[in-house]
């Protein structure tokens, strides 16, 4: 799984512009649908279920890939 | 039938074309999160070739939009309307703690609900003429009585179904109220799997994402059915389709065709097929066989649910199946875009997406136990209400067969005429036929004087106005009862106008029209009119009547306008019954 791409094609955006610093607050689209859309997509990619803590806690990119480590899910970037 | 994520169809809506043939209004109403919804919809009316447009009203604000006559939905002027409901909406805290109370205050609450439910229903189709579709609730599946429930007088569940039955015999013979069934939904995919607690919680999402394009696949039938989208005949293949193995092989002993494993997936497939016929789907073969051989297994199978009075055309031969398609087509009268196809030979099957790509082709699963879950996952065959026209339907098209095996013994035309013994019924039109009078002016093109294509709103109208007659033409013979197949719509309010005149292509070539004319003359003369005017407005597919008026007596004018003077008389076909 590419994460770039992936939020890149959920978020409606060019891949080159995802960093981990990218949040809803610099991404117009990342509204909070959207980041449930994140949550989904990511669990059916990797079959893991994030708890619902794990996702109010996403400020972030770098806080998505914080979170797929601690899950040892495999992605490239 | 596997589906694409959410995010794939907010892509695709994107870059969706925005100018296809038809398009349609869509608003969307709900009482809780329902993003992608739209997206999703866009791109399934594109798949269909309809450009979708369409208002999604805000967050929850379905009461104030229904009610407001200025809202946003009102001015978008939507032509079918969804409005979802869900069980916890509707039920509040009732739906927590339901047993707080006792059963007649739980009968009160649920009967307060629909009765707002009905207000805004209700109010909506006073100021609008779009269709509406409400869902039904799904049924709750967890009780804190556990499995004592079922001890309870008035349960939740009963509250869910009394609020159930309540919005379905509101509406059960409205023509502009639909309610689907969202229960029905829920259980085919389980509330496990639709509901999404984490999303519920964070965003108040009560269908998840990944569920959200099933429910919309349902949502397009409503689509299709008001644009004449629907399909009417299904085409089937032989072996490995209707019955396991091959009968030029196997043998009729051979196949496998019972109730018993492994026939009894061929076996119950034919009974669906055999419901579907019933509710007016016409049947037909196109085979690569022996025609002997199969027609025995049609006729002689002990096991065989689908017997030669099911099917309304047959191509059992070796000719390529692409030009039988056409032949089956050109038979029935029907357009190549009314077909689904279903076959076993993925070869066959791509032949016919190559060349002939209105037809539908369906990707039979290859395991024969899934044929009946992709004939169920259709949704091609929906009309709005079940019209007696539809269900007789069917069988129509195995009389419509005969009737040309029989016309074959004769060298002359009025011999076989005279041998139908036909009779024309003409009535006025009332509430009972106005749904097929609808149909008929929205589907007919061939035999159609004037092409004006007009809803049920319009026809009730025009029988409750002093200025307008309108008239049904059924049609039956020694093979069966055709139905109603045309539509005498007279406008009457300064000159007696022919404002439509139309006969379904099942009936063209028996003087029918001969015969309505007759009556439309007889009538005006009893009302003391002394002409009758007609008009032909010319369409790509009306040249089968472009002689109707000259041929009969009418007099061309200077302007374009046909004119039968009531001081002739008029004579129809004799050996036709006329009954009014």
């Amino acid at each position: 799984m590419n994460l770039k791409n992936l939020l890149a094609r959920i978020l409606d955006v060019d891949p080159g512009v995802i960093n981990d610093g990218s949040s809803p607050e610099n991404l117009e689209n990342w509204d909070s649908f959207n980041g449930l859309l994140i949550a989904s997509e990511l669990e059916k990619e990797s079959g893991v279920k994030f708890s619902i803590e794990d996702v109010i806690h996403v400020k972030n990119v770098g806080d998505i890939k914080k979170i797929l480590d601690r899950y040892n899910i495999k992605y490239d970037f | 039938m596997l589906e694409l994520t959410l995010s794939d169809y907010i892509i695709k809506a994107k870059k969706i074309e925005s100018n296809f043939g038809k398009s349609i209004k869509l608003a969307i109403l709900s009482s809780f999160t329902v993003n992608g919804l739209k997206e999703v919809l866009t791109v399934k009316c594109g798949e269909i070739k309809v450009s979708a447009e369409i208002y999604v009203a805000g967050y929850n604000q379905y009461r104030q939009e229904l009610l407001d006559d200025n809202s946003n939905l009102y001015k978008f002027k939507p032509e079918i309307v969804y409005l979802l409901l869900d069980t916890r909406s509707i039920l509040s805290e009732l739906f927590f703690l339901p047993y707080q109370v006792n059963h007649q205050s739980r009968k009160k609450y649920i009967s307060q609900q629909l009765k707002e439910i009905f207000s805004l229903v209700d109010g909506f189709t006073k100021k609008s003429d779009s269709k509406l579709v409400v869902t039904n609730l799904s049924l709750p599946t967890y009780s804190p009585l556990g499995i004592a429930d079922e001890k309870v007088e008035f349960s939740l569940n009963d509250a869910v179904t009394y609020f159930n039955d309540g919005i379905k015999s509101r509406y059960l013979a409205d023509d502009q109220v639909f309610v689907y069934d969202f229960n029905s939904f829920a259980n085919r995919f389980g509330e496990n799997n639709i509901f999404d607690p984490k999303m519920y919680y964070l965003g108040d999402i009560k269908i998840s994402p990944d569920y959200l394009p099933y429910l919309v696949e349902n949502f397009v039938s409503y689509v299709k059915v008001a644009l004449s989208l629907n399909r009417k005949c299904i085409v089937l293949d032989l072996d490995n389709t209707l019955w396991g193995g091959i009968v030029g092989e196997d043998g009729f002993d051979g196949i496998q065709l019972s109730p018993q494993p492994p026939g009894n997936v061929y076996y119950e497939f034919q009974k669906y097929l055999l419901a579907l016929f019933q509710k007016g789907i016409i049947l037909a073969i196109n085979s690569k066989n022996n025609e002997a051989d199969a027609m025995k297994v049609i006729r002689d199978h002990p096991y065989m649910i689908l017997r030669p009075d099911n099917f309304a055309a047959f191509r059992i031969n070796w000719q390529d199946k692409v030009k039988n398609m056409e032949e089956i087509a050109q038979e029935l009268n029907i357009g190549l875009d009314s077909l689904v196809y279903f076959d076993d030979d993925p070869i066959n099957r791509e032949m016919i997406k190559k060349y002939l790509p209105e037809v539908k082709v369906i990707d039979l699963p290859r395991d024969p136990s899934l044929y009946v879950r992709s004939l169920q996952s259709l949704n091609d065959f929906d009309t709005f209400q079940v019209t007696m026209e539809d269900q007789k339907r069917g069988k129509m098209y195995i009389d419509e067969r005969q009737r040309r095996e029989f016309q074959s013994e004769f060298s002359n035309l009025d011999d076989f005429l005279k041998s139908l013994n036909i009779k024309v019924t003409i009535k006025p039109g009332d509430s009972f036929t106005t749904p097929r009078i609808s149909q008929l002016t929205l589907k007919t093109n061939q035999f159609n004087l004037t092409t004006r294509r007009y809803t049920e709103e319009d026809i009730k109208k025009f029988i409750g106005s002093d200025d307008h007659l309108v008239y049904s033409v059924q049609v039956e013979d020694k093979f069966g009862d055709q139905g109603i197949v045309g539509v005498i719509i007279i406008n009457c309010e300064k000159e007696w106008q022919i404002d439509t005149f139309l006969l379904s292509c099942r009936v063209i070539g028996r003087n029918i029209e001969k015969v309505m004319l007759d009556f439309i003359i007889n009538v005006a003369k009893k009302k003391q009119a002394k002409r009758i005017i007609g008009q032909y407005v010319a369409t790509e597919k009306n040249k089968p009547c472009v002689g109707l008026y000259q041929d009969n007596g009418f007099q061309k004018n200077e302007d374009g306008l046909f004119v039968f003077d009531l001081l002739n008389n008029f004579f129809g076909p004799d050996y036709i019954k006329l009954i009014d």
